[in-house]
């Protein structure tokens, strides 16, 4: 029973019956099950297509709870499965004559906290609460909602009590007696909680992440250690039960992005409200378990800050060196600074957590989404045109700014659409969205507003402008200034007709822009400054965007993989890329043009001011396994991540691959199954990847290396 | 000062992470040499073959040193290193190595990534031998202290006496290269005497130089068991020596050596095999070697 590793044998701490548990769970078991059970059919419910959209999703939801297959797992201390297939599929898994109903929702961390402090029963007294408040107006139909999704959870929860306790679990059946309705008082409890809570909101299709689990769990460990009730390797036994039933929708074969994307993000690390560091025994124990099992599908984040304890910083090195770019690094200074400047208060910041990838938000209150753009395109399409011509670099970068501002415009007039203007008391009135209960009892503000999640109901409603092609555009901006308006080597119409013509004839130019500029990742202050500029713009560019519809459009710099689907139709660039060839990944160099090794890449993107990029920026690099060897490679490791937060970085991701390796699970499949990589918010399991997705990892890898 | 080249984020030339500045110029020519175009103190003409596209934007060298039959190939008898063709050069594949630098410009450099720094990283002079360098090393080592940068210097130990002793209070670790400890393998290979280098690296450590020696493991050369009983007694006659790092031979260097017109020295049958590295390993081990690595 082997997990994959970039580096040596993983060691070995858990028990033979949990690596086993995981060594099957990794291998699809689960994940074929519950594919072979896509939903549950609404088709029985009479008058089913006259209801209203609300009554449906009650409906759906009530025979989800009631029908969903229940899974006992041989052996599992953590009960609970979401066990339908159209839930893997982004779909509340019902379906009305053959087709599922429902979208659900993504792209958030719910609210655990309530969870565990309050249990579902708190949250069911305040939907009361709610209801009596808001009693006889528009908002008393989904607070009812509120109220039937609730009782079905207790159906479903009830379900398994019942089934446990026939199957002879009597210690799971326990433990689930108290939670999640009740509020958990061990280690045990409050992650039964958590994982029920989170498994419900799955079975019902959404796909929350979970955020911060050992400050959510922290103090109930210590609690069960000083009293005697646990022990740590116990503790670990239990946590690893948690990540390998997260594993629970691996199917395996082939799709697109991979098979792991489903967002169940973890962060650790970091302060508290107070500003105390929180790292406790549950830090150390979840990198415990992915360092032995190799679980890439709770990709999980530090908050790194000044007081993070030498010890953890090494122990994610440590970790990180396996490979399967399963953690990352957020600066969580930086992060702080972002956050408050962009208005949030501060008595929220320190709360943060992400989106299901990088994106940064307050969990449990955001509604959150973003929305891509290719900046390259702009550029391309817009500002360059055929037969385009400008007399300075200065009114070929202003003419661009205001080509940029208009995409930004587009993409928030596209939101202004979702809502209906303003009532008359000036706030914004939504239009209708699909029903969102489920994650609405997740999120703070909806219950107390009476508002569904996708109707206003978060704290915080973001639709980020997020800029892709970052380093191409940048590449291209600087190649331009130096062969056109520097060195006048050509004239921009004569570059653009050589671009057009995809270099044909002008090789020996086009190998002099490659080997004699110093582009974006090569710490090269003269390139890096319009990396600078055009980040600030951009940021002022999304400000004066706010405020034209109901949802914040705070800035952010990502790709998330999309720049496979673009690079084909990107013609040729003037830093001398082809056509067609592949294009920079979030905020990275264009792969092929970074010469200088990692620090240097880190060094230009920190240049960069990333605290006005608001919901994140991230850098992705690559190390090879050689490069990690032995104390050497510790050190290694460390530094970049010390000094990526001293120099002002926002999010990093290492990971540990071998472009040969990777070649090699191309070639023979069966034989990597669990070999994890991460793509870029997100880690995948390599073989499940798509060949271009394949193919684009191994070209960072190697480009990296 | 003559600079080959600056290499950062290198992580097995001293402690943590470590920008590396080889310098120009070396007293010994090891028939080994890793780094052969850092042997001659003036500039040279570097060609990567690999990377010409034979484009003949050179070919307008007064010197005739470029010449284009069915490939491009040079008369390095005629180059005067004046670097002119490398400018022209599109595509990379000539370039002058040696560059002049002021330890100011140095320090620039090396501080680009001090952030990196922590947790002992810092610079390591290497070359080429830094010494040679002379005055300016002492200049350059002043400066980076001054930064509270964390220095090392890897040197053959074949230089002036007077200069490390001015160089001991400035240098945090000296990686000292003992090539082999047989003298007359020695001159045989590396051209000069081995008894400066041990006389110089037993003068450090009595001034309480911090040392750490590596030594290049070259199969069939210096892998018996008398070179490593007599690496062993150099160690612990030492006061100040926090260990031993076995350098296997590789033939990388041959790229560099034909890059700069260099004879292609390179020795298939000098790569250590794991076994051997393992048993040169084990002989230091078993004679209370402290063994880096």
């Amino acid at each position: 029973m082997e997990f994959y590793s970039a580096f040596g044998k993983r060691p070995v701490r858990l028990s033979e019956s949990t690596r086993r548990f995981a060594y099957d769970s990794l291998h699809c078991r689960y994940g074929r099950e519950t594919a072979a059970v896509p939903t549950v059919s609404l088709d029985h419910i009479e008058n089913f297509a006259e209801l209203t959209d609300l009554a449906k999703y009650d409906l759906a939801i009530r025979e989800i709870c009631l029908h969903a297959p229940l899974r006992i797992c041989e052996g599992e201390k953590i009960s609970g499965s979401a066990t339908l297939g159209e839930a893997i599929r982004h779909h509340v898994p019902a379906s009305f004559e053959g087709k599922p109903v429902f979208y659900a929702v993504s792209h958030l961390t719910t609210d655990f906290e309530t969870v565990v402090k309050r249990g579902i029963a708190g949250i069911r007294d305040d939907v009361l609460a709610s209801l009596k408040a808001h009693r006889g107006t528009d908002r008393e139909p989904f607070l009812q909602s509120c109220l039937s999704c609730l009782d079905s959870f207790a159906i479903w929860h009830g379900r398994y009590l019942e089934a446990l306790k026939e199957a002879g679990y009597e210690e799971n059946c326990a433990v689930l007696s108290k939670v999640p309705f009740g509020v958990p008082t061990t280690f045990r409890e409050a992650l039964q909680s958590i994982w029920f809570a989170f498994a419900f909101q799955r079975l019902c299709g959404n796909w929350p992440g979970i955020g911060r689990i050992d400050w959510l769990l922290g103090d109930f460990l210590d609690r069960d250690l000083a009293e005697g009730r646990l022990t740590l390797e116990e503790a670990r036994e239990l946590l690893a039960h948690f990540f390998i039933k997260g594993c629970e929708w691996i199917c395996g074969g082939n799709y697109g992005s991979g098979d792991a994307q489903h967002y169940q993000n973890l962060v650790i690390g970091g302060r508290d409200g107070e500003g105390k560091d929180i790292t406790n025994h549950v830090t150390y124990l979840v990198l415990d378990v992915i360092e032995e099992l190799g679980i890439g599908d709770f990709p999980t984040t530090l908050r790194l800050h000044k007081g993070t304890p030498q010890k953890l910083l090494r122990r994610m090195a440590e970790v990180i060196r396996y490979g399967g770019g399963v953690l990352a690094v957020y600066n969580e200074e930086l992060i702080y600074q972002s956050l408050l400047s962009y208005g949030y208060p501060k008595e929220e910041v320190w709360k943060f957590a992400n989106d299901g990838c990088w994106e940064v938000q307050i969990p449990g209150k955001t509604n959150f989404g973003y929305d891509p753009f290719d900046g390259l395109q702009v550029l391309q399409q817009k500002t360059l045109q055929t037969g385009a011509d400008f007399a300075t670099y200065d009114a070929l970068y202003s003419a661009y700014l205001t080509d940029l501002e208009a995409a930004v415009a587009g993409i928030v007039e596209y939101h202004c659409h979702e809502m209906l203007g303003k009532d008359d008391r000036g706030r914004w009135r939504w239009g209708d969205w699909t029903p969102s209960t489920v994650i609405s009892l997740f999120e703070g503000g909806c219950i107390q507003a009476g508002l569904p999640y996708f109707r206003g109901g978060a704290v915080y409603n973001i639709r980020s402008p997020h800029f892709g092609g970052f380093a191409d555009t940048v590449n291209s901006l600087y190649a331009i200034r130096k062969l056109v308006y520097e060195e006048q080597k050509c004239t921009l119409p004569q570059l653009l007709a050589i671009l057009e013509k995809d270099w044909e004839g002008e090789e020996v130019l086009r190998r002099y822009v490659q080997s004699r500029y110093a582009y974006f990742g090569n710490d090269n202050d003269e390139c890096d400054e319009i990396a600078v500029s055009l980040a600030k713009d951009f940021a002022a560019i999304c400000r004066g965007q706010e405020g034209r519809c109901g949802y914040g459009t705070p800035p952010g710099i990502s790709t998330f993989g999309r720049q496979l689907e673009w690079a084909p139709h990107r013609r040729a660039t003037p830093y001398g890329r082809r056509a067609g060839e592949v294009l920079a990944g979030n905020c990275s160099p264009t792969p092929g043009t970074d010469k200088e090794g990692a620090t240097a890449v880190i060094r230009s993107y920190c240049k960069i001011d990333l605290a006005e990029m608001t919901t994140g920026a991230a850098l992705d690099l690559k190390l090879l396994p050689s490069a990690v060897k032995g104390e050497d490679g510790i050190f290694a490791v460390t530094a970049l991540m010390q000094g990526f937060t001293t120099l002002g970085g926002f999010f990093l991701q290492l990971d540990v691959a071998d472009g040969a390796i990777l070649r090699a699970a191309q070639a023979h499949p069966e034989a990597y199954d669990t070999l994890s990589v991460r793509v870029s918010g997100w880690n995948a399991r390599f073989v499940t990847l798509d060949r271009g997705w394949q193919d684009m990892i191994i070209a960072q890898t190697e480009e990296h290396s | 000062m003559k600079v080959a080249e600056i290499q950062r984020f290198c992580m097995h030339d001293g402690p943590g992470v470590r920008t590396v500045i080889f310098f120009k110029g070396c007293p010994l020519h090891c028939a080994w040499c890793h780094n052969p175009e850092t042997q001659s103190p003036h500039p040279q003409l570097l060609f990567e073959a690999k990377k010409c596209i034979a484009c003949r934007a050179c070919g307008e060298c007064p010197e005739g040193v470029h010449v284009f039959a069915h490939i491009h190939t040079l008369r390095r008898e005629k180059c005067v290193s004046c670097g002119n063709c490398t400018s022209l050069c599109p595509t990379g594949a000539l370039s002058l190595c040696g560059k002049e630098m002021t330890p100011k410009e140095l320090l620039a450099a090396i501080q680009r990534d001090a952030p990196f720094y922590q947790n002992g990283g810092g610079v390591t002079l290497s070359g080429g031998e830094p010494f040679l360098q002379g005055e300016a090393v002492l200049e350059l080592l002043k400066l980076c202290k001054k930064n509270g940068i964390s220095t090392a210097v890897e040197t053959c130990g074949f230089v002036s006496p007077a200069l490390l002793k001015e160089a001991i209070p400035l240098v945090d670790l000296f990686l000292w290269d003992v090539k082999d400890t047989d003298d007359a393998r020695h001159k045989a290979y590396t051209g000069v005497s081995n008894k400066t280098i041990l006389e110089n690296l037993r003068l450090v450590d009595s001034l309480g130089g911090k040392t750490r020696l590596r030594c290049i493991l070259v199969s069939g050369v210096n892998t018996n068991d008398a070179h490593y009983s007599a690496i062993a007694k150099l160690y612990h006659s030492l006061q100040n020596c926090e260990g031993v790092e076995l350098l296997p031979y590789h033939p990388y260097g041959d790229a560099k050596a034909r890059a700069s017109g260099m004879d292609d020295t390179s020795h298939a049958e000098w790569i250590p095999g794991e076994e051997t590295l393992l048993h040169g390993k084990n002989a230091l081990l078993s004679q209370g070697v402290s063994i880096h690595g």
